[in-house]
């Protein structure tokens, strides 16, 4: 019994500590994502809203999130100088059942985040106000805004403009500092030891994991892992997107397109993807593949690349920034990574970096119990002025952020800290609204970039030394200067925004196809190298007793459909 | 004596009158105080219990929210159909029996077992230690408790895995999440360290309800402890045991959601799924509601059925029953 009771509490007291560290990890910031275009589209025109009558929206965000606090200076200068205050009510449980308690009670906030997994529920539900009258009659600043894009934001059922695109617009020129796309990643330690070598193919770079795991058998006496792949959950495309880009196409999600043809193939069951599952297989005989790969969550993933002994994976940047904040407050700069836009064979051209698009429905729509839809149009009208997105992007000049003599925006070491410290945000930023809204990208007309992670200076000013050093024995300026610059964007790019229709024989083979893929994969993967091909063999045959063709079509019907509609 | 008589006697009129339901004005009168104290739950009951039975109807639908109830379509019973076809849904029903036996089972042993143990332990400190250490793990929630047994089941300082080595069980860590045959296992194993202080707690009470004068009888006849604990304490708790299986057999379609739903990863697909995660992936993240319901009427039927086998071979063994 006391032995018991003794496991009880070591368990407890580990429990307690993962806990507290994963909290602890996720205090960052949230980076906006951003990469390069060719549009820069007129800037719109800085004239102040009209005083209004005050109003309360209500917004309902579904994601989790943590509300303003009260006080907030942005919200109250919002409600002080456009007459708007806001009620805000974040996502909490599970997403599908409030979405669907929502529509079947059919009393909605005013405005909802839509995501192109929810739209079509609520159009469906006839749920959502069509903006395109509203906005030619009462908001130039939006319509200049989408006017490039009209056809883009109609829905595919119906015709209608129902949500407002939060990010792809951009404005005069822009920088990309850092691409938050996906790319194999590896940590800077890694490069540095082996002389800062220029990776092209999977095998070298898996050669260098291999000699350096076995240099260093253990970092900060843990034993070092050579490579994790995470797949849990949504999450999943860690395991499942490698082998699209290796083969030199973009991410289009579960497949891949034919630019010529603009026609998508199902890659999962090819060859060129049982390549890059035999390569897994092949490491972790070597012992290189973290053995609880399979297994481990979101969270245990985060604790374990914040702990600076895991030397690569495949992921996209924005799903693990959060563990480089973490590593760099421990000054572990050297554990954090470097993206290598990898292929099979050097001849082929890598393509990982794309071109901004225009983030389809993906944004604020606003509902038909909304009583004044016309004035809610209106306050987003007037945040999309220069003014406003000054505001929301950077803070208050002068307290947030500091003006040299050229005019150029920068931070003190402090406004720094303060910007990436979520909790000030709550009091000091209208982070949530801005990262939702409708936004200008790229630079105001004085040339400062629209938020502070796009200005070249201060990029490079935040920087450490020992980023600065490494990016400079590459030669590179950024870090997106490890991809290929980004070739123009099929129009019907990317497939992966594309809608299956909740229930409809498309969706229902998707889910299945992706269940059979999670089991059999890791099955693969940890397989004996001689049992390997049977189990692939076994995978493709399970693969091929789903639906696949009616998830192609509605991906080909999509795609055909963007070909004519978005031109 | 004779007062006792005849208390006894009204006793059994009344008891009489009860069993044969015999519904008279008379009694509506003389019981209107407890009738009326009953209305509020049978209001309740109605509203919370029978009045959600009309959404069952949803299953015969290709049901679409946001449209009213005459505009649905109705599809008979295509949706039981394609359940009953699905490999998915038949494998998720066979893992749900099994863990759910596999709970059962170890729950009742070993709870008993140890309500058996510390009844026989006379230090009335050491008694409550054990008894608070046991079922303090009941009150954390699944979240921290999967959290925990990943943590000790880890490949990476486990402590379940430096155990079995140190005891040469084992030659190298066994990355035990990630074969189904364990899967089962791991989740019963759970289920004990957390609820087995928890489940002793009725026994303990039912324990020191028997009276102590069986006891010095059975000890005067020459039993020693484990007579006594066979002949006098196992007896004596039966009852109770009865009822909490009849009860325990009625939610054998539920096996746990939150266990099976945080800890079965890729690898253990095949043996962790249960029809509750099937509903959330197949049905209400579908929007598929017809399918959802039409998995919760498959799940009430069964549990309907289990509920009054258990009951009616209670009622032929002789033992108290539910209904």
């Amino acid at each position: 019994m006391m032995l018991k009771k003794r496991n009880w509490l070591v368990a407890l007291l580990a429990g307690l500590m993962s806990i507290s560290f994963v909290l602890s990890g996720c205090g960052g910031s949230d980076s906006s994502s951003s990469s390069t275009s060719t549009s820069g589209s007129a800037t719109a025109t800085g004239s102040a809203a009209e005083k209004l009558d005050p109003i309360e929206i209500s917004f309902f965000i579904t994601d989790p999130g943590q509300a303003p606090t009260p006080d907030n200076k942005i919200y109250k200068k919002i409600k002080e100088e456009l007459g708007v205050s806001i009620n805000w009510e974040f996502l909490v449980g599970d997403k599908n059942q409030k979405i669907g308690v929502l529509i079947a009670g059919g009393e909605y906030p005013d405005v909802i985040t839509m995501s192109s997994d929810i739209i079509s529920k609520f159009v469906g539900a006839g749920a959502l106000v069509p903006l395109e009258d509203i906005i030619d009659k009462s908001a130039p600043n939006l319509k200049k805004h989408y006017e490039p894009y009209k056809n883009k934001v109609k829905d595919v059922t119906d015709g209608h403009f129902y949500v407002m695109p939060d990010y792809g617009v951009y404005y005069n020129d822009f920088s990309i500092n850092v691409n938050e796309g996906p790319a194999f990643f590896i940590q800077k330690a890694v490069l540095k030891d082996a002389g800062y070598p220029k990776v092209k193919t999977l095998d070298q770079y898996f050669d260098l994991i291999e000699k350096y795991k076995a240099k260093n058998p253990t970092i900060d006496g843990q034993p070092t892992i050579g490579f994790e792949v995470l797949s849990e959950g949504w999450r999943d495309f860690c395991l499942k997107n490698p082998p699209q880009h290796l083969i030199g196409h973009p991410n289009d999600g579960g497949v891949v397109v034919d630019s010529e043809t603009n026609t998508a193939e199902f890659f999962w069951d090819k060859d060129y993807a049982k390549r890059y599952y035999k390569k897994l297989n092949e490491i972790n005989a070597k012992g290189l593949l973290d053995p609880e790969s399979f297994t481990m969550n979101y969270d245990q993933y985060m604790a374990k690349l914040s702990s600076g002994r895991v030397l690569g994976m495949f992921d996209q940047h924005w799903n693990f920034s959060n563990a480089e904040l973490t590593l760099k407050t421990q000054k572990k700069d050297e554990r954090t990574y470097a993206p290598l836009p990898l292929v099979f064979d050097e001849g082929i051209q890598d393509y990982y970096m794309d071109r901004p698009v225009l983030n389809v429905n993906t944004g604020y729509a606003i509902t038909k119990s909304a009583k004044d839809p016309e004035r809610i149009i209106k306050f987003f009208d007037a945040l999309l002025t220069e003014k406003w997105q000054k505001i929301l992007g950077w803070g208050i000049e002068g307290e947030d952020y500091m003006v040299d003599d050229q005019g150029m925006y920068y931070m003190t070491p402090e406004q720094r800290v303060n910007y990436n410290d979520q909790t000030w945000r709550l009091g000091n930023m209208a982070h949530t609204l801005w990262y939702y809204a409708p936004k200008m990208e790229g630079t105001f007309e004085d040339g400062n970039a629209t938020s502070p992670g796009g200005q070249p200076k201060e990029y490079f000013d935040a920087l450490s030394d020992y980023d600065k050093e490494f990016l400079k024995a590459y030669g590179y300026d950024q870090q997106s200067d490890f991809f290929s610059p980004a070739p123009e964007n099929r129009i019907s790019y990317p497939a992966w925004q594309i809608d299956l229709v909740d229930g409809s024989p498309a969706s229902l083979a998707n889910t299945k196809v992706g269940d059979i893929a999670t089991k059999y994969l890791p099955k693969a993967i940890l397989a004996k190298p001689d049992k390997f091909d049977s189990v692939w063999e076994e995978y493709v045959n399970q693969l091929h007793k789903e639906d696949i063709q009616a998830y192609i079509d509605r991906i080909n019907e999509q795609l055909a459909w963007r070909a004519e509609n978005w031109k | 004596m004779a007062n006792n008589g005849t208390a006894l006697a009204e006793n059994k009129l009344q008891s009489k009158k009860l069993t044969g339901h015999k519904l008279t004005w008379n009694t509506i009168v003389k019981q209107k105080q407890l009738i009326f104290m009953s209305v509020p739950m049978l209001i309740y009951i109605l509203i919370f219990s029978y009045v959600p039975i009309w959404g069952w109807l949803m299953a015969f639908q290709n049901y679409k929210p946001a449209k009213g109830f005459f505009e649905q379509k109705w599809v008979g019973l295509q949706n039981f159909k394609y359940l009953f076809k699905d490999e998915n849904f038949i494998r998720d029903f066979r893992n749900t029996i099994c863990m759910s036996f596999i709970n059962l089972i170890l729950s009742y042993v070993t709870a008993i077992i140890l309500a058996l143990l510390l009844n026989e332990i006379k230090n009335v400190f050491f008694k409550r230690t054990v008894q608070t250490v046991s079922y303090l793990p009941h009150f954390l929630s699944w979240v921290i408790v999967t959290g925990i047994v990943a943590t000790s089941l880890s490949t990476e300082g486990g402590i379940v895995n430096i155990l079995f080595m140190k005891l040469g069980i084992i030659d190298s860590p066994i990355n035990w999440l990630s074969e189904g045959k364990y899967f089962w296992g791991i989740v019963g194993a759970t289920n004990v360290w957390k609820e087995l202080g928890w489940n002793t707690i009725i026994y303990l009470g039912a324990i020191t309800a028997i009276d102590p004068a069986l006891y010095e009888a059975a000890g005067l006849d020459g039993a020693g402890r484990f007579r006594k604990m066979w002949h006098v304490t196992l007896p004596g708790i039966k009852a109770t045991f009865v009822v909490l299986l009849i009860m325990s057999i009625g939610h054998v379609m539920e096996a746990g959601f939150e266990i099976q739903y945080l800890l079965g990863k890729g690898p253990v697909l095949d043996w962790s799924e249960t029809i509750d995660i099937y509903v959330i992936k197949y049905g209400i993240n579908q929007f598929n509601y017809s399918l959802a319901t039409a998995a919760g009427i498959f799940k009430s039927v069964i549990a309907i059925i289990m509920l009054f086998i258990a009951n009616n071979v209670a009622k032929r063994l002789g033992e108290e029953r539910l209904i």
